[in-house]
């Protein structure tokens, strides 16, 4: 079954899709695709066979976040304590996935024509080799569309993914390109496996559970959270609007609380470069205290500075990651 | 069109808000009336029908009501509140408040702490995206206390909680205690603190003390972690609005 669905809304779906986008929509939802397991046992259906329609759903909602002008989503399809599960169920996700990964590669012409991007998160070295592989494959073949973005969260949790961060960021120290008094919330932001994205808006869980399992903890600190009772398999057009409606009705209360999270941190910024120039002219003026203007010309140049060695940085790790993709891609070339 | 469905978009979301303000009205005046009609007909209107569930104990079923408060009152509702909680089949070890209301109202949040206390939860923590209760700590334990003594009574030491400021905050002794204890957190105990744990650590590689391949889960999870809950679950009440409003949980299973 294909990642990419064709086909247009019924007339019923159009009518309401419009009436939704005469809101404000999220740009960017994360979908926590929970109850296929269950699924599966209400069916008297094998695992495997809920796990695939759970696939088959994620294809479908994929075509109604197109239609809705969601030019991004992120799932959570594989989370690191998922390998603590059975041999048998964890080895039959492992082949779920790498049978949809090969698919998606027989459909590079398709994903150029809708032009989506492709991103893998996680600590992808915890997987076999064959799979790390083909996930680089996918990823390298769609990393230059730009219409729309699908994120697929494997072998991931979000301690894992912000200790990561903080593990790049002590690199960037070792390497000399950033100071240790550089580290701030936006430089680790930065350093995620996320963070080619923007923050989701909306988090969407299934099945009814009532938890984040690990996943977007840092990212989904100002998003609208909602949990729907329906097992993914069975997840509607209508379940889909009626979270997008959760959505708007708090779009403002949290467009607030981003914005006075945005301020916080510009202060909090600020208090840390006057707090590393007032120790540096402490050094240079012998305990004589420096006048105004020449601290705050001290903190103009620090703070351009210190942007350009974040720049720096930021680049290289860039280029980290993507050899690593590429130095994947090199390597089924060579076997 | 593009007008016409602003408009339908601007009466659904009406009618959505309406919805939603019958449904609270409708909880606080069915939470007295029983009756297994009234159930089904919540149920079918799928609404949750609070506390109902509880079986009844029956010492407790015939005392006073809530309204009552004096210490016969007060005795009643808590071994009312113990029995709820001992027939739970499971109760969370660690309770968060996460308060995303503009207009704080300290009773509403000392009334919630006692419940959970008076229920068996060992652990609650509060949190406000300003960090209002906990610049204001003092008038918060101020409010518990004098809720707890309305409520449960107040010769019983058993739910004297301790309170704590913030996420570093250290328990006033070193015996290990049973009291509940409250903590009350701001933003900076979130994202502030990771960021502060990751700025230490990077000051350690930078001193060439630490390499960082040395960084991993269980290092930040020991800077990160408080001193006295190390609860790897933590269930989290959020106020009236569906966010966590800032507030970023190091937590297995938040």
């Amino acid at each position: 079954m294909s990642w990419i669905r064709e086909g247009e809304l019924n007339l019923l779906e159009k009518i309401s899709a419009n009436i939704l986008m005469a809101g404000p929509m999220p740009k960017h939802v994360a979908f926590i695709m929970d109850g296929n397991r269950r699924f599966a046992r209400k069916k008297k259906l094998e695992r495997h066979d809920g796990h695939m329609q759970g696939f088959n759903k994620l294809a479908e909602t994929l075509r109604w976040c197109k239609h809705l002008n969601i030019p991004e989503v992120t799932v959570y399809a594989f989370s690191i304590e998922n390998f603590k599960r059975s041999k048998e169920e964890v080895d039959g996700l492992l082949d779920l996935a790498r049978q949809k990964f090969e698919r998606l590669l027989e459909e590079q012409e398709n994903l150029e024509k809708h032009g989506v991007c492709i991103r893998v998160l996680g600590d992808l070295n915890m997987l076999p080799l064959d799979l790390q592989e083909v996930i680089a494959k996918a990823v390298v073949m769609t990393k230059n569309h730009n219409k729309c973005f699908l994120n697929v969260c494997f072998a991931y949790t979000s301690r894992y993914e912000i200790t990561n961060a903080v593990r790049e960021m002590a690199w960037g120290v070792e390497q000399g390109l950033i100071k240790a008094s550089d580290v701030s919330e936006a430089l680790l932001s930065e350093c995620l496996y996320s963070s080619n994205s923007p923050n989701p808006d909306l988090l969407i869980r299934t099945s009814g559970e009532v938890r984040l399992s690990d996943f977007l903890l840092w990212q989904t600190s100002h998003s609208c959270l909602v949990f729907q009772s329906v097992l993914w398999p069975e997840y509607s057009f209508w379940n889909l609007c009626e979270a997008i409606v959760q959505y708007q009705l708090n779009h403002k209360s949290i467009q607030k609380a981003r914005e006075l999270h945005r301020e916080e941190q510009a202060l909090q910024q600020l208090e840390a470069d006057c707090a590393c120039i007032a120790e540096h002219l402490q050094h240079q003026g012998n305990g004589k205290p420096a006048d105004a203007q020449r601290r705050q010309e001290a903190l103009q140049h620090y703070t351009v500075a210190r942007e350009e060695r974040v720049q720096d940085f930021l680049q290289a790790l860039k280029h980290k990651r993507d050899t690593f993709f590429t130095n994947l891609c090199s390597e089924t070339v060579l076997t | 069109m593009a007008l016409l469905y602003g408009l339908i978009w601007r009466l659904l979301l009406a009618l959505v808000r309406i919805k939603r303000a019958t449904v609270s009205w409708l909880r606080v005046r069915l939470r007295t009336w029983k009756g297994s009609f009234w159930q089904r007909t919540m149920a079918a209107l799928l609404l949750p029908v609070p506390v109902s569930e509880f079986k009844q104990n029956k010492a407790g079923a015939n005392q006073s009501s809530d309204g009552d408060d004096d210490g016969k009152g007060a005795g009643s509702r808590r071994s009312r509140w113990i029995s709820d909680g001992i027939s739970l089949e499971k109760l969370p070890v660690h309770i968060g408040l996460v308060v995303a209301e503009e207009e704080l109202s300290y009773t509403d949040i000392a009334n919630i702490v006692v419940w959970c206390m008076a229920v068996g939860v060992s652990y609650v923590s509060v949190y406000d995206h300003h960090g209002i209760f906990q610049k204001n700590n003092s008038s918060l334990q101020e409010e518990i206390v004098r809720q707890q003594h309305n409520l449960l009574g107040g010769d019983d030491s058993t739910f004297n909680m301790e309170l704590l400021k913030n996420g570093s905050d250290k328990p006033q002794h070193f015996v290990v205690s049973c009291r509940p204890i409250v903590k009350v957190l701001s933003p900076e105990d979130g994202k502030h603190s990771i960021v502060q744990a990751a700025r230490k650590l990077c000051h350690s590689v930078e001193k060439k003390e630490w390499s960082s391949k040395d960084i991993s889960v269980s290092v930040l999870d020991i800077l990160l972690r408080g001193p006295i809950i190390d609860t790897d679950h933590i269930t989290i009440i959020t106020i009236f609005i569906i966010n966590t409003a800032g507030y970023i949980m190091w937590k297995k299973e938040p």
